[in-house]
Formats: C-alpha cells, structure tokens, sequence
C-alpha cells in the first residue's frame, strides 16, 4: 500500500490526503545508505568551508576598503538567511539573500558582486544556512536582531581542527 | 528559573516598587540598579563631572577610509559637548590589523581632543607586534589614576595563551587569528597573572567607600565566550574589588549598548564608531539596554560615543550618544548606575 502511494506521489498523481499520509516514512527510492549520506554531508561541509572562507575575505574581489562580510556578522549573527525573499529598502523590492549580500559586497565593502547563481555565492549561502539550521522560517520579516544557533567551537561545521590553540577538537553534528 | 530569568524578575519587582514618583524624581534618567538607594546614603565623595569614551574605531591603512571619517566625527562629538567632559577614555581597538601606520593614524585623529585622553588596547592593536607600537604611542596599559574623588583603573584584558610559538606562526598569521572576532584558535582573554596582583596592590591601601571605576576592553563578565565578550579572570577581578560599596565597569570591544550588574558592579558597553555587532544568542538580564538593529544602508547606524556624568554620591547618568538615531526610547534620556 504505502509502496503504491509512493509511486502515485513520485507521478504526481497523490491527493492531499494520500501525501499526508507518506510524509515522512516512504521514499521514491530506496533510502541512502549511511555511508552515501556521510559522503553528501561531507560535499556540503566542503562547500560550507568556501563559504566560510570568502565571509572571512579570501577573495580580495569583494573588497577594496578591507571589509568582509564577518566584520559585521560573526557566525553569519543578523545575516537572517532564514528570512528571505523580503522586502529591502534599499532595492525597493523583495529581492533573495544572494542580491542583500551582493548589495553589501557593493556598497559596505565597496567590492564586485557575484552572479548570484554562481558557486561562490552557494558557498556564502551554505554556509549561512547551516549557521542557521534549525531556525524558523519567517520568509518576508524584517525581523530584529536575529542571531544564528550558538557555536560552542571550532568554525562551527564538520573540518580538519587546526590544533592550534583551543582549535583541537573534532566537530560531531548533532542528529536530526 | 535561569539565573538571567531571576535577575530580570529582581529588576521588574523593583521597578514596580520604585512606582512613578521614584520615576518622575529621577527626570534625567532611568534607574536600572537595585543599589542605587544604598548607595545614595553613602554619600558626598565625589566632586560632580563627566568623562566621555570613545571606542573601537579599527582604523585601516587605506587613506580616507570611511572609518578614519568617523573616528574624527566622534571626536568632534566629544569636543563639542557642553559642559565638556573633564576627560575621555578610549576602549581598545584604534587598529583593524595591529600596524604603526593605523596606530598613527589613530593617534593623530585623537589628539584633537580638547581634553586629555586614557586609552587600553584592544586585540586588533595588539597581535602583529605584542603591542610595541602600541605602548610607544600610548604608553603604559595598565594604570590607574585618582580624578575628583573617583580612583579610575585601565587594564589590558586581552592576553591569551602562546598559540603561535609552537606553532611557528610568523606575527602577520597571528595578527590574522586574532582579528577574527569568532577565531577559533585563541581561545578565552584575560588580565593574566601580572596585572591581578598589580590590581590588588592598586585597591590595597583604598577605603571601601572609595568610588572605583574599571575600563577594559572586554567586559568583566560572561557575556558571549566564543566572541570573547567575556574577561576570564573577570571573577578575580571582581573578588579584589568586592570591598568597595561601588564599582563602575565601562568596557569596549561588543560595538553595541549593554548594561548588566553583578554583585557591587555595574557594567556598561561603549558603541564603536566603526561597526555595530549584532547581539549575541544568550539571554540578557537588561534586553531593555540594546540598541535598535542598525540599518545596513546607513553607514553610521549603530555607532557612536558615550558620556558618562557622576554625581556627588558616585551615582552615574550613562548616554549613550550615537551618530544616528539608533536607540530605543528606553535608552534615549540615558540611564542611571
Ligand atoms: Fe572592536
Ligand atoms: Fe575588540
């Protein structure tokens, strides 16, 4: 039953009740082993390590006064990626994430935006969000000081600790 | 209940009691301490004046950078206000990455104040030569000085293990680790060993109702550890300085407005005149104390200087006096510690 439910859904043809029911027991395919998933999340953290870096101010580019997106935002802290598409005042419109942080590439920090669809800024993108996991969706709010999760150590992702100085300890992601 | 949730419930129980005619009698501003009535009884120490700061302008080497601008702003801030204050502290942070040439820079700009100047480091001054430029332009970082009756102490609280001889780390890399606000390689700051027992001789020989006044960089509690708003040895600090009926901690480094009390101490937070920070996920136990979220469009937004006015009794007016209209009606007419 569940099984023909999942076919139906996967051709689009399930009613509201029937995708309900599926939620979340019963995948399309048969479901990832963990090792696949460990290798996906492990893709993602290295695309997170970029985006770390060029918050950091790795791509000279995206500055000509020293300005790096950290300066005004530690841990991504009041970057509210969980809030886009909203309204900016300063384009007069709803505009995603990708165009706020380009506007401030442009304008705090003087530097040359990215095509917003480009793998830099997925980066800058990844790494916000998972600063951020966890956090309500509140697309369209301009909302107070909002702040990512706290990060206890370490860049707050799955890397190599540097072992220097405090940084010496291995990042284990909580389960979902 | 979390201790905050108890502190915070403290604070509205004694507001209610305070009612409105303790509200209205205290026109100039808004009473945030509980102490403030003990206190009032002690009395007839001080001779009344006002000191501004000035704080974390992290200068870069560009010239005309948009924050050498706003650092002479501030000054033109302080210089301007009427009366003038007796004096201004600077909270650490003058450089972005440690150089002569930012240092300089800074020490130029300041040096247009009207009124005589005392200034602590900040990490951002510190790492690229452990502080020699530094101390050659501003001198000594530890000090302390007896102004009308107060006795005002300045302590470098930015110190932090030896992570870079080990490592072989040129000063360039450990100014970069430094630098940044959520390094993880350094770990917590302090005042170290050095200037703990140059504190206690310091307070040694003073009365307990000698009105003291702290300056650091970093603030003298745990604020946020992973951004270093925190001193580690701050509960040794505050041990030396329990004996006083009232201690007055003024700090930089967290860009943005903060009050807090711990036991005989109030503590307040400089705004920058570079960037504000946003405020940190921990719960405050004063959330009515922050300033509005800065908009990103105005380049001013969430910065300025703070003036500080003491009275006879030691009581102190804090405004916070930013460049635009960054606080909330609360914090507006300032606030009483
Ligand atoms: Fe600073
Ligand atoms: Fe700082």
């Amino acid at each position: 039953m569940k099984t023909r439910i999942a076919i139906r859904r996967a051709l689009g043809l399930g009613g509201i009740a029937a995708a309900t029911v599926v939620a979340s027991t019963v995948f399309a395919r048969p479901p990832f082993t963990e090792e696949e998933l460990a290798a996906q999340m492990d893709s993602l953290y290295e695309v997170i390590q970029v985006g770390y870096d060029l918050w950091h101010g790795s791509e000279p580019k995206m500055t000509s006064n020293g300005l790096a997106c950290a300066n005004c935002h530690p841990d991504t802290a009041a970057s509210n990626p969980q809030t886009f598409p909203k309204y900016m005042t300063m384009y007069g419109k709803v505009v995603p994430w990708q165009e706020m942080v380009n506007w401030c590439i442009e304008n705090p920090q003087l530097g040359e935006r990215f095509d917003p669809q480009s793998d830099e800024m997925t980066a800058m993108k990844a790494y916000a969000m998972y600063l951020h996991r966890g956090l309500p969706i509140e697309p369209g709010l301009a909302s107070e000081q909002t702040a990512a999760v706290p990060v206890a150590f370490g860049t707050g992702f799955k890397r190599e600790p540097t072992g220097l100085g405090v940084d010496t300890r291995e990042y284990v992601p909580e389960r979902r | 209940m979390s201790e905050v949730n108890q502190k915070r419930r403290d604070f509205l129980a004694f507001s209610g009691k305070a009612g409105v005619a303790t509200l209205v009698a205290q026109a100039a501003g808004i009473n945030l301490g509980i102490v403030d009535v003990v206190k009032a009884e002690a009395g007839g120490k001080v001779d009344p004046f006002r000191f501004a700061i000035i704080s974390d302008a992290h200068l870069y080497s560009m010239d005309d950078h948009k924050f050498d601008q706003q650092l002479i702003d501030a000054v033109n801030k302080v210089n301007n206000m009427n009366p003038m204050p007796d004096f201004v502290l600077f909270g650490g942070d003058v450089a972005q990455n440690g150089t002569e040439d930012q240092l300089v820079k800074g020490q130029k700009i300041l040096s247009e104040l009207k009124m005589p100047m005392k200034i602590i480091p900040g990490e951002h001054d510190w790492y690229l030569d452990m502080g020699e430029a530094w101390r050659g332009l501003f001198g000594d970082e530890t000090w302390s000085f007896d102004h009308k009756g107060v006795h005002f102490i300045g302590l470098n609280s930015i110190l932090v293990e030896d992570f870079w001889t080990p490592a072989g780390l040129s000063p360039k890399e450990r100014m970069t680790v430094m630098e940044m606000l959520e390094s993880p390689i350094p770990g917590p700051w302090g005042v170290h060993e050095k200037q703990l027992e140059w504190l206690a001789k310091d307070v040694k020989d003073l009365a307990p109702s000698t009105p003291i006044v702290i300056f650091t960089h970093s603030p003298l509690w745990d604020y946020y550890p992973r951004w270093n708003f925190q001193t580690s040895d701050a509960p040794e600090i505050r041990e030396i300085l329990s004996k006083f009926d009232n201690v007055m901690s003024y700090h930089g480094h967290v860009h943005q407005t903060l009050y807090n009390r711990i036991g005989n101490m109030s503590s307040v937070a400089a705004m920058s005149t570079s960037w504000p920070w946003p405020y940190p996920p921990v719960e405050l136990a004063y959330p009515e104390t922050r300033m509005n979220r800065a908009d990103p469009s105005i380049a001013t937004d969430g910065q300025g200087v703070q003036l500080i006015d003491l009275s006879e009794s030691f009581e102190g007016l804090v405004q916070y006096k930013p460049f635009e209209d960054s606080l909330t009606p609360f914090m507006q007419d300032g606030f009483k510690v």
